[in-house]
């Protein structure tokens, strides 16, 4: 396994050098968006606490950094942390209060989103930061302003992103912290009767993963160029952030990647194939049926499949 | 006004992310019934809801059924596939203007002295209470009933004394499917609707059935109503785009406090 | 026809033999041009996604049906068709695959936000970029600053749409020109709109052209309802009771049906329903929807000028090929942006990005297809100033232009006959 994947890293780090610049942004939305699901990974996948609402995070990030950029002339390459800092203080409030007043399952889920939504209403009735207008960012090409001319720098800053973010989930899996939080997604009564501070974990969880969805906020800010409330956060970011590791394996290291790599290219083939036909709508349909597919027959997600049938072809 | 539309969304007691456009395939049949047949939408829902609750049952046993099991995300995610299909078939089928069923009700109002009521809405409403009085009749007094509420309550449990789970389940989302289809043909009249409209809606019924309480009538009643006077007083004291805002707040109050609803019991 | 051959069919025809008498004589098809066209096919906007993508679909149709670009060998033009699903990263993926599939020229993507995340595509990948419809004043200030400050070599980005600011003026100057006109001196207007990107700009360009202009009216309250609103009654009576002479709505489809709805049961007494600007009361479907009650609204937006009788013809065909619908403003500008594109291209004689952009520079195109204030040009911003809109009216269940004169179809009916 480790020297499939250590391949397959220095595959993509050469790729660029071939690939047409269609494919590099497919690839850089592909790295960008299993970035995002490995932060939400660290919350939903090892801790089991579901989130559907972590648009806001990357929203607070991109408008931090966007803001910061506009009126003091911040650079974003700082502008980041400050955007991923403020999302992590949301991320405490919410956490602090659902862990606090218990809400499991369902209701978690129903507590973020409604968060995100209080932050998009919030945001679209904002006249400093452009209100339902948002902001729209001048193109430069200025690497200080996170900005480039060449599509590759995006990509490698992309790629790096998932690579930090998967460094930080691994050192996380190996710790007491990784053991901690996938015994309180088990069973949260047993591990906090086996002396797990169940709390305090839970919240390092949602802080961290909070930060990095707040980092990526400005990758999608100085990679899209304009930011509206209902894009950045609107429900179905969120849905697109939770679909990927779920598809891929929640809970598992390369899940969020896995997925990735098999959600977003099929996006992209399946508007491919279907765009020239007018078809309008068809390429969603297919989409969803895949979606529905990948359910039925890996309920677990793809990673733990695969590491089935690789264990199967040596033993 | 709104507590007709709210109210309906509130009856459709299993939540999730295909209930939206669920709905607006409720609608598009009720459109259908009285463009082709002329049908009017009051009339037709009991068809609409006929044809919901087989789909309901569809997706439940083809769907749901096999992934019983598996995690409880793994639910959340097959049902945004159903609805990706349900509401891009919509847009492939009836395209994307927004629609409007028409029905003599449509424009009626009542004038007592300087109050006015909206008909159609309030049609709707007393169909809703009748509708919601007659689900909480069968859950309640036929055997039918109280094995979903058994089901619902204690899976296990329902096993041990011998209930048919699979068929519960199967009868309870389908029912959950008609309802959510009679919500559509019913708000048909006077909610204009287009494929897209599917999101938002399920996320006010989300509202709707958490602040009242998962799996109480009188809660999603309750809820319904609350919501709506919440939505006017704030549309009325605050700037009226800051009304949903009112609404989520309250939905994170309850959340915390009382998460089981206002009349839900504790999970 | 009939003429004597004149000289320049001549030297057409002889360049014909010449190239036909070439290494692959029958093979010498003439070359294409691809357009990359992309915009909001599916999603909340698709209605208006596929208005556009049918209207510069019908222009490239007419325009190879007459030769093509003739300066390039009647290179015909063809469409790469890309669908923003009203998202912005898809926007930008949908862009570079278009251009990956040949596009040398952009156009799109009608939302503004999309829009923007097409923008850098264009500027990194030197293809010119002719945005048909998106209203917002930041997408082409921005590159014409970037390139002021010599951070970026070209501009390659150009607009031929009126601009948030335009809006705001002309409804205050046609509204205080027609009240005029028909000597009545409306006091209270209520501004009721939509929430969301496009009625929250309208509603504030509206109100700043109002504080500007002075017109002797004045908006008394700004009522803001959310986007995907689903009833309006509580907006409706606070409205009542501002007792308003004029009501100005901004609103999407769905929320213009509830509007019009709530008006006439809260039986709420005005002279006239007049938008600064808004899509949802002008459509077929919403005719349809609405019957009469939509009889008379006005809306002031960039529309065709029906009294080009080429406007006229293209409205016959399109609505045979969209299955009766009515030619709009943004199928129109959607169209128009093909004929500008086929005139640059006429006129750059290549397909080189560099030469394009200069010709779009240079571009002087007389008789819009749209109601204008003139010629379609580009200034120094890359916005064309003389991109208008138009006071229609819906009369006898059809939308005609009633304002300005020169454009008017037919007079407007002002104030609203009492039912």
């Amino acid at each position: 396994m480790t020297a499939l994947v250590l391949a397959a890293l220095g595959v993509l780090l050469v790729l660029p050098a071939v690939l047409p610049s269609y494919a590099l942004t497919v690839f850089t939305f592909t790295f960008f968006y299993a970035y995002l699901g490995q932060a939400w990974n660290l919350l939903g996948g090892y801790a089991g606490q579901l989130s559907v609402g972590h648009a806001a995070f990357v929203g607070i990030g991109a408008y931090t950094s966007a803001m910061l950029a506009r009126e003091a002339g911040l650079t974003p390459w700082l502008g980041m942390f400050v955007g991923g800092a403020l999302a992590a203080v949301l991320g405490a409030v919410i956490g602090y209060l659902g862990f606090r007043f218990g809400l499991r399952g369902f209701y978690f889920v129903l507590l973020t989103v409604a968060f995100a939504e209080v932050c998009r209403i919030a945001a679209l009735n904002t006249e400093a930061i452009g209100g339902a207008l948002g902001l729209y960012i001048t193109f430069t090409g200025n690497p200080r302003q996170f900005q480039f001319q060449d599509p590759r720098a995006y990509y490698y800053i992309a790629l790096g992103l998932v690579l930090a973010a998967t460094a930080v989930t691994a050192l996380v899996e190996r710790r007491r912290f990784g053991i901690y939080l996938t015994a309180i997604r088990e069973d949260e009564g047993a591990a906090e009767a086996a002396g797990v501070p169940t709390f305090r974990y839970k919240m390092l969880a949602m802080v961290a993963s909070s930060f990095l969805a707040g980092l990526g906020g400005t990758f999608y800010a100085f990679y899209l160029f304009s930011l509206q409330p209902n894009t950045v956060f609107g429900i179905p970011l969120s849905v697109e952030i939770v679909i990927r590791p779920i598809v891929g394996g929640a809970g598992t290291l390369l899940g969020p990647i896995v997925g990735s790599f098999i959600l977003s290219p099929l996006a992209e083939l399946s508007r491919y194939a279907f765009a020239a036909g007018g078809w309008s709508g068809a390429h969603l349909i297919v989409y969803g049926v895949l979606l529905v597919v990948v359910v039925l027959f890996f309920p677990q997600g793809a990673v733990p499949w695969l590491r089935r049938l690789l264990g199967r072809a040596q033993p | 006004m709104a507590v007709g539309l709210t109210l309906i969304f509130g009856v459709m007691r299993v939540v999730n992310f295909a209930h939206g456009d669920m709905m607006v395939w409720g609608m598009y049949l009720a459109w259908l019934l009285a463009t082709r047949l002329g049908l009017d939408p009051y009339v037709g829902f009991v068809v609409c809801a006929a044809a919901l609750f087989l789909l309901g049952l569809a997706v439940q046993r083809g769907l749901v059924e096999p992934i019983l099991d598996a995690p409880h995300e793994m639910q959340i995610l097959l049902m945004l596939g159903v609805a990706l299909v349900l509401e891009n078939a919509a847009l492939l089928i009836f395209g994307p203007e927004p629609q409007r069923v028409r029905s003599p009700l449509t424009l009626s109002t009542l004038w007592l002295g300087p109050l006015f009521v909206d008909v159609a809405r309030l049609v709707t409403f007393a169909v809703a209470v009748v509708l919601a009085a007659a689900l909480s009749l069968f859950l309640f007094r036929t055997d039918l009933g109280r094995a979903i509420r058994a089901a619902a309550d204690n899976t296990y449990g329902a096993l041990v004394i011998g209930v048919d789970v699979r068929r519960v389940y199967m009868v309870a989302f389908g029912i959950g499917a008609a309802c959510v289809g009679a919500a559509g043909a019913l708000t048909a009249p006077f909610l204009p609707f287009q494929p897209s409209f599917g999101l938002s809606a399920s996320v006010t019924s989300f509202n709707i059935v958490i602040i009242g309480g998962m799996g109480s009538l009188l809660g999603a009643f309750v809820g319904g109503l609350l919501v709506s006077v919440a939505e006017s007083l704030g549309a009325v004291f605050l700037s009226s785009s800051l009304k949903e805002l009112v609404s989520f707040s309250l939905l994170i109050a309850i959340l915390l406090l009382r998460p089981a609803g206002l009349f839900g019991r504790r999970p | 026809m009939g003429t004597p051959l004149s000289r320049r069919t001549f030297l057409a025809a002889t360049a014909a033999t010449l190239t036909a008498a070439g290494p692959r004589p029958l093979r010498a098809q003439p070359k294409t041009v691809k357009i990359g066209a992309v915009h909001p096919v599916t999603g909340a906007l698709a209605e208006i996604g596929q208005a556009c993508r049918l209207g510069a679909q019908m222009a490239v149709d007419a325009v190879n049906a007459a030769g093509g670009i003739k300066s390039l060998g009647g290179a015909r033009l063809e469409l790469v068709l890309g669908d923003t699903e009203n998202k912005p990263d898809v926007a930008r993926a949908e862009a570079e695959r278009v251009i990956a599939a040949g596009a040398q020229i952009l156009t799109g993507a009608f939302h503004s936000g999309q829009t923007a995340a097409m923008i850098p595509v264009a500027q990194q990948k030197r293809v010119p970029f002719l945005i048909d419809i998106s209203a917002a004043d930041p997408l082409t200030a921005n590159v014409a600053e970037s390139v002021r400050k010599g951070e970026q070599k070209v501009q390659y980005v150009y607009r031929n749409f009126p601009t948030t600011r335009m809006f705001g003026q002309r409804a205050v100057q046609y509204m205080t020109e027609l009240f005029k006109d028909a000597g009545v001196q409306p006091k209270r207007v209520v501004l009721i709109y939509t929430n969301d990107l496009f009625g929250q700009t309208q509603a504030r360009q509206f109100q700043a052209a109002v504080r500007e202009k002075n017109p002797g009216f004045e908006i008394v309250e700004a009522i803001p309802f959310p986007e995907n609103a689903t009833d309006l009654s509580t907006e409706v009576s606070r409205l009542k009771a501002l007792r308003p002479d004029i009501v100005a709505p901004v609103t999407r489809a769905t929320t213009a049906i509830l509007l019009l709805q709530e008006l006439h049961k809260q039986r709420v007494d005005y002279l006239g329903v007049i938008s600064p600007g808004t899509p949802g009361l002008y459509e077929a479907g919403q005719i349809a929807q609405l019957k009469e009650l939509i009889e008379h609204v006005m809306d002031c937006v960039p529309w065709p000028n029906f009294k080009n009788p080429r406007t006229r013809q293209m409205a016959e065909e399109y609505a045979r090929r969209s299955g009766g619908k009515t030619f709009d403003t943004n199928s129109g500008y959607s169209y128009e942006a093909i004929l500008i594109i086929a005139d640059v291209l006429e006129r750059a004689r290549s397909t080189d990005p560099e030469a394009v952009v200069d010709a779009i520079r240079k571009t002087n195109l007389k008789d819009p297809l749209m109601v204008a204030a003139g010629p379609i040009m580009f200034n120094e911003i890359g916005d064309n100033p003389n991109a208008s809109t138009a006071m229609i009216q819906i009369l006898g269940q059809k939308p005609v232009v009633v304002w300005p004169r020169e454009a008017a179809e037919q007079k407007y009916v002002f104030p609203r006959p009492k039912r």
